[in-house]
């Protein structure tokens, strides 16, 4: 298991929370709540080493399109970067935002 | 011409979250103790494996038409729903709620779905403590309101789970789904291939899948993989009502049912239905049942035992003992003026099964152990309740063909459920555990005590499987299964580490647990009559077991659970 954590300056506030996925074989669980400031923590346990690099394009992808001020929790089971990209579209589609 | 294909929504493609919703009606679910409450396991990441925020259980109250229900479901993709401390606490510690709801008058309908592999090896005896208090808590509640289980699969229910499945009032399945005790891949590995090839998957479906199963007598209703259709047995089930007879408390059907297989004979699942659907109109006495028995055995005293030295040595009885099969010993003894049945199983080389040749709780085991325990339930009047002892040294349920074919799951539900009646109604229950505990059995014989002892003695241990086996499934190496218990107690195998857990009253020092002396007998006889009159003034469920201070500091998540899930029920 690798433990991985980014920070992204953000600017759209969220006021829900979100939680979608298993941490089973190819997939993830993603917990998103709302920060207290304008700031993005990503918290990553993944049980495949050696990829932060992986991770940290997906996630500039993602704050590029939803600059979202949120603690956001992964716990992946070895998801292919298509599936936690599609996880956390889901996710932001709970926030309503 | 056009033909109407019926639609149906699957059940078995939701997930846990998505089942508890389809279960209780439109609009009412309410997740307690959930994702963001982050209660998951305190033992999977220290071990390198990534945990989840709910640890694979679900537990949503609501309504089922329009009455307080709780329906909890296990997470099959999370570690194929594999229960450890939290996820199981979480399921025995909402059933704990539901019976206190029901004694302050507030009739909550509890349903789960089991979708597991029994216990999380990774978290290993926690997982069997937690089994065994959700067993108790099923047996406590099931006078007050069905427990119905739903197996949809496509895991299916293995392990302890499977015994707390055969304690239901209720079982409903799908074709897909599995009701096994042990695994298919732990049997190839305790029993050899040519017993059981665990990627023969027709041969597993057939002997353990729901279509099976209902025709057996060990599942209720069997319904196609669909929404409505599990919703509306699930209505069926409580309109039905309390059975007034439990399936895992039938002795005598299921006794008889055993007396007529003949086990050196080949055995096919189609034979098992014959036998059942016949069986219904001839239910033998249990007097009849037990003399087919009493004809197989031999005058043999099998291979010495510490369970057959350590009745004999406390009852100071080696003759005129009670056998129901050649592998149980019950004898009526007294210490002082108290009277005590204690009951062991041992080994025999003539056991009519080969694969519970070695002491292994296995069909006859089971049942018979139901049936000297219902025996003293029936005998004692309600005021003089006399005290039953089980002594464990059980180094295994049996694993082979027969037995999952036969419903081992079940026979192993029968010792537990007898057990935890016999408390229940009064009866001390104390489990004096002088040699192996190991898993299903010991969850059918001991794990359903008021009290629970050991002797600090080598190979006197407490697991869940062999090591063999637990590589097996969990792929680690043995070595790296050792370097796990080190750091965690509950995955040790010694009696010393089972003991940090709190659930031992007492760990026995300096016996000779191979040959006792005077003295060794004189000071466990006093032990185990101090406990029968302490639990005399005790509260009859197992709650004890989480209030010792070896409890509060390393089963700290199972009491916390319980503590959230209380301050969140209503």
């Amino acid at each position: 298991m690798e433990e991985i954590a980014f920070e992204y300056s953000a600017v759209k506030k969220i006021s829900k929370r979100s939680h979608v996925g298993v941490a089973g074989s190819g997939d993830l669980e993603i917990l998103i709540e709302p920060s207290d400031d304008l700031q993005a923590r990503i918290t990553i346990r993944t049980s495949v080493e050696g990829l932060k690099d992986v991770w940290k394009s997906i996630f500039d992808r993602f704050f590029y399109a939803n600059n979202i001020a949120a603690v956001i929790e992964i716990n992946d089971f070895g998801a292919t970067p298509g599936v936690i990209s599609l996880r956390l579209a889901q996710a932001v589609e709970v926030l309503e935002i | 011409m056009m033909v109407n294909i019926p639609i149906k929504d699957s059940f078995i493609e939701l997930s846990a979250r998505e089942r508890v919703n389809s279960i209780l009606d439109p609009g009412t679910f309410r997740e307690v103790l959930g994702p963001f409450d982050r209660m998951e396991s305190p033992h999977l990441s220290i071990q390198g494996i990534v945990p989840q925020s709910d640890d694979g259980v679900v537990v949503g109250r609501g309504l089922i038409e329009g009455e307080s229900a709780v329906v909890i479901a296990i997470e099959g993709d999370f570690q194929g729903g594999g229960i450890g401390e939290v996820s199981g606490a979480k399921i025995a510690g909402a059933l704990e709620l539901v019976l206190r709801d029901h004694e302050n008058g507030v009739c909550t309908r509890p349903v789960m779905i089991l979708e597991t592999g029994g216990v999380r090896l990774q978290e290993g005896n926690y997982g069997l403590l937690a089994i065994a208090e959700i067993g108790a808590a099923i047996v406590a509640l099931r006078p007050y309101t069905p427990v119905v289980g739903i197996i949809a699969g496509m895991i299916g229910c293995f392990g302890g789970m499977s015994i707390c499945a055969g304690l239901c009032s209720h079982i409903i399945m799908t074709r897909q789904g599995r009701l096994e005790l042990n695994g298919p891949e732990v049997i190839e590995q305790e029993a050899g291939i040519l017993e059981f090839d665990s990627s023969n998957r027709q041969m597993i479906w057939e002997i353990a899948g729901g279509e099976q199963r209902y025709a057996t007598g060990f599942a209720d209703k069997l319904v196609d993989d669909d929404i409505k259709a599990i919703n509306s047995a699930v209505i069926d089930v409580f309109s039905e009502g309390i059975p007034t007879q439990y399936r895992s408390s039938s002795v005598d059907r299921y006794l008889s049912f055993l007396s007529q297989i003949d086990p050196t004979k080949p055995l096919n699942p189609r034979m098992i239905k014959e036998i059942w659907e016949n069986k219904q109109e001839d239910i033998k006495t249990i007097g009849e049942s037990f003399h087919h028995f009493k004809e197989q055995q031999v005058e043999s005293k099998g291979a010495l035992s510490r369970g057959r030295v350590w009745i004999e040595a406390l009852s100071g009885q080696s003759q005129s003992i009670i056998t129901a099969t050649s592998s149980v010993i019950c004898v009526d003894s007294m210490i002082n003026n108290e009277r005590v049945r204690y009951i062991s199983v041992v080994p025999s080389e003539n056991n009519r099964f080969p694969r519970a040749r070695q002491g292994e709780v296995g069909l006859d085991e089971g049942w018979a152990i139901a049936y000297f325990v219902q025996e003293a339930i029936r005998e004692d009047k309600a005021d003089d309740r006399r005290a039953i002892v089980a002594i464990v040294d059980v180094p295994s349920q049996a694993y082979g063909y027969r037995e999952e074919l036969l419903g081992i799951n079940l026979a192993c539900a029968a010792a537990a459920d007898a057990y935890a009646s016999a408390r229940l109604a009064g009866h001390p229950v104390i489990s004096l555990i002088v040699g192996n505990a190991i898993s299903g059995a010991f969850l059918a014989h001991g794990l359903q005590a008021n009290r629970l002892i050991a002797l600090d003695a080598p190979d006197v241990t407490v697991q869940v499987m062999s090591k063999e086996s637990a590589s097996r499934i969990t792929r680690r190496s043995i070595k790296e299964i050792e370097e796990t218990a080190k750091k965690i107690p509950a995955t040790a195998y010694d009696i010393q580490s089972f003991f940090q857990l709190g659930a031992l009253t007492e760990l026995v020092q300096g016996i000779n647990a191979d040959a006792p002396d005077k003295k060794d007998i004189q000071h466990v006889l006093e032990k185990v009559q101090s406990l029968i009159i302490e639990v005399r003034s005790s509260k009859r469920d197992l709650s004890n077991r989480l209030q010792s201070a070896e409890a509060g500091r390393y089963r700290f998540a199972s009491i916390r659970v319980r503590e959230l899930l209380a301050a969140q029920w209503n």
